[in-house]
């Protein structure tokens, strides 16, 4: 009922999930992380070969899938501390600690730092690599390399010279890591230190809304130029203004999908019911329903210029992915990404209901799989192939495997990160001085 | 002095504040009342629970406004794109195939056609525009766009009765309370 939650039903210490109820599931999840990412590591730095091509593609995938939703978890962290949000209080340090992630995941993406797995991924590097060794004068530099060389793709190479060289794209990785990681870092902190401080009031709120509002563009620069590198950058040659929204969209809607997932889940398990209620579920399904139309919009609105101007030298991504049996995983995206979430999350008194969310939200993130599939692994056959014994092809037919071993990996490793941040801290800010105003929210 | 009888409207009371109104709603509707309606200067968050309004049948018409729009758009760019006159565009075929090239039009007529059953279905649900409210025959009535907060019930509810409704309005706390006739 309404009206019914006053300061008398929020515990003083604040709730807290303790760590012996998920302590079987932390040991389990960082063992299989711990264990299969040193062993991954060491497969990635010295094997050879197409397998290892092939499961370079499936640990990028994993760990920039997982990554997609740690932003998504900073993002709606920043936002409602910009927006002076009130409705979301009591699920505010849910989404500190999925974004909390974040910087934890870089331990995932160390092998996009190896060269011998760069070869594999980025062709432009080692394009670079080959022109400096190659370079008749090793002194003079790799505009020069390439100048020099004069091969198909050089001059294509040297234009886009000021951002992608070897020395920026690893100076950025860093600065990726350390901004956006410094901003979530200090808001959950200044979020936390709420919990225990003797005279709570709004000083850290307005401190916190501050600190977003320049916050918010860290975020923008991070997860578009992340993108870009990690992602985009497998093909040097195509680009697209788009990109970085479109994995913004999908980013954003599937850490709204576990940040529902965790909400009712610790309700289920007796947390949170004070002050999480099903208009709670309302909000954030309606959150969910807008970015699924959101995401069709922008992945649409990518699709629609390059169909239509049908210029050769741009079409090359959709070519790969809307030919062959690409192409039906194309048509799923369409219909299970956008079509059946969008009628299926219309509904007011569905979004109210505690395991129809669940499921929506457990569904959501199998399309996201799908969405982050369709970005990274139809680049994998043309440019193992070309790597191993230059002949491209279009599927290795054991690399679904591979991605499923990497995707439990890393999201092993998400878990445990997710419930370290989880059980060190406070469920819900329960000094807050919105917490009521959230948890008697009504719309 | 006009002889003619003045059909009753209903009673009308003043409440204090919001939150008031929102209590005194809670009590009308759980004696019953059907044909009553609180009247305030704002949206009040929650009121629509404490009157015990049923859902509104809007989010119906506009679905099925969207869904005429997202065949009109189909059929009309098919029809005029496809059938009547192939227009060959960068190579594109003059088939099914092209729906791409509809997808604008169909998310706009879409669009469009939602707002308008949104405009008109909830103009029609309310009985707007209308020239005059029986309401407006009382003079205190016109605080409400100010700072009044009123509730009124109306004579043609089954459990509306002269004395007995008066009453409660006076034991949920309303102040003012008046029965407004018709000007007519």
């Amino acid at each position: 009922m309404a009206h019914a939650v006053t300061s008398k039903d929020i515990p003083v210490k604040g709730e807290h999930l303790p760590k012996s109820k998920v302590n079987g599931l932390m040991m389990v999840c960082g063992g299989i992380a711990a264990i299969g990412t040193i062993a991954s590591f060491i497969y990635l730095a010295f094997a050879q070969g197409e397998v290892k091509g092939t499961y370079a593609f499936s640990w990028l995938f994993a760990t920039f899938y997982f990554f997609t939703i740690a932003m998504g978890g900073c993002f709606w962290t920043l936002l409602h501390n910009v927006s002076n949000s009130g409705w979301g209080t009591s699920v505010r340090r849910l989404m500190e600690n999925v974004g909390f992630v974040f910087p934890f995941l870089f331990v995932f993406a160390i092998p996009l730092l190896f060269p011998s797995v760069q070869t594999f991924l980025y062709e432009w590097m080692t394009e670079h690599r080959t022109a400096l060794q190659e370079a008749p004068d090793k002194g003079a530099g790799i505009e020069a390399a390439l100048d020099a060389r004069g091969g198909q793709h050089d001059g294509l190479l040297i234009a886009k010279l000021w951002y992608l060289n070897l020395g920026f794209w690893h100076l950025r990785f860093v600065l990726f890591a350390l901004g956006l990681g410094f901003v979530i870092w200090k808001l959950r902190k200044l979020s936390v230190d709420q919990d225990t401080c003797g005279a709570p009031g709004t000083e850290r709120l307005f401190k916190a809304r501050a600190m977003s509002s320049w916050g918010i563009a860290v975020f923008a620069v991070t997860l578009t130029f992340l993108a870009v590198d990690w992602v985009m950058g497998l093909d040097y040659t195509w680009f697209s203004t788009m990109w970085g929204v479109y994995v913004f969209a999908g980013s954003a809607l599937n850490s709204m999908a576990i940040i529902i997932i965790t909400s009712i889940l610790l309700r289920k398990a007796g947390f949170l019911k004070k002050v999480v209620t099903p208009e709670h579920d309302h909000l954030m399904g309606k959150l969910t329903f807008a970015f699924t139309v959101f995401w069709a919009y922008i992945s649409f609105s990518q699709f629609f210029l390059y169909w239509y101007a049908n210029v050769t030298e741009e079409t090359r991504y959709f070519i790969l992915r809307n030919t062959e049996n690409w192409n039906l995983l194309s048509y799923i995206l369409v219909f299970g990404h956008f079509g059946a979430p969008f009628l299926l999350l219309i509904r007011q008194d569905l979004k109210k209901n505690a395991n129809y969310m669940l499921f929506m939200a457990g569904y959501l993130l199998v399309m996201h799989f799908l969405d982050v599939y369709h970005m990274i692994i139809p680049e994998r056959g043309p440019s193992v192939g070309n790597v191993v014994d230059h002949d491209p092809k279009l599927w290795i037919d054991y690399g679904p495997a591979l991605d499923i071993l990497a995707f439990i990996i890393v999201g092993c490793g998400f878990v445990f990160f997710y419930l370290r941040n989880l059980t060190s801290v406070a469920l819900y800010p329960h000094r807050d001085p919105r917490i009521l105003e959230s948890a008697n929210v009504n719309n | 002095m006009s002889t003619t009888v003045k059909r009753v409207y209903g009673y009308l009371a003043e409440f204090e504040s919001a939150s008031k109104l929102y209590k005194a709603a809670e009590k009308v509707r759980d004696a019953g009342f059907e044909k009553w309606d609180c009247y305030s200067p704002y949206p009040i968050h929650g009121l629509d629970n404490a009157m015990g309004i049923k859902r509104s049948i809007l989010p119906y018409m506009v679905f099925f406004g969207g869904l005429t729009g997202f065949f009109t758009a189909l059929a009309l760019a098919y029809i005029t794109q496809v059938s009547i006159y192939p227009t060959v565009v960068q190579g594109k075929p003059a088939n099914i195939f092209t729906v791409p090239a509809f997808f604008p039009i169909m998310f706009e007529l879409t669009v469009l056609f939602s707002g308008f059953t949104t405009l008109f279905g909830l103009l029609g649900l309310m009985q707007l525009p209308r020239y005059n409210h029986p309401l407006f025959a009382s003079k205190q009535f016109a605080r409400v766009t100010d700072d009044g907060f009123f509730i009124a019930i109306e004579a043609r509810d089954p459990k509306f009765s002269a004395e007995s409704t008066k009453q409660l309005l006076a034991d949920i706390g309303g102040a003012n309370i008046e029965l407004v006739e018709d000007e007519n």
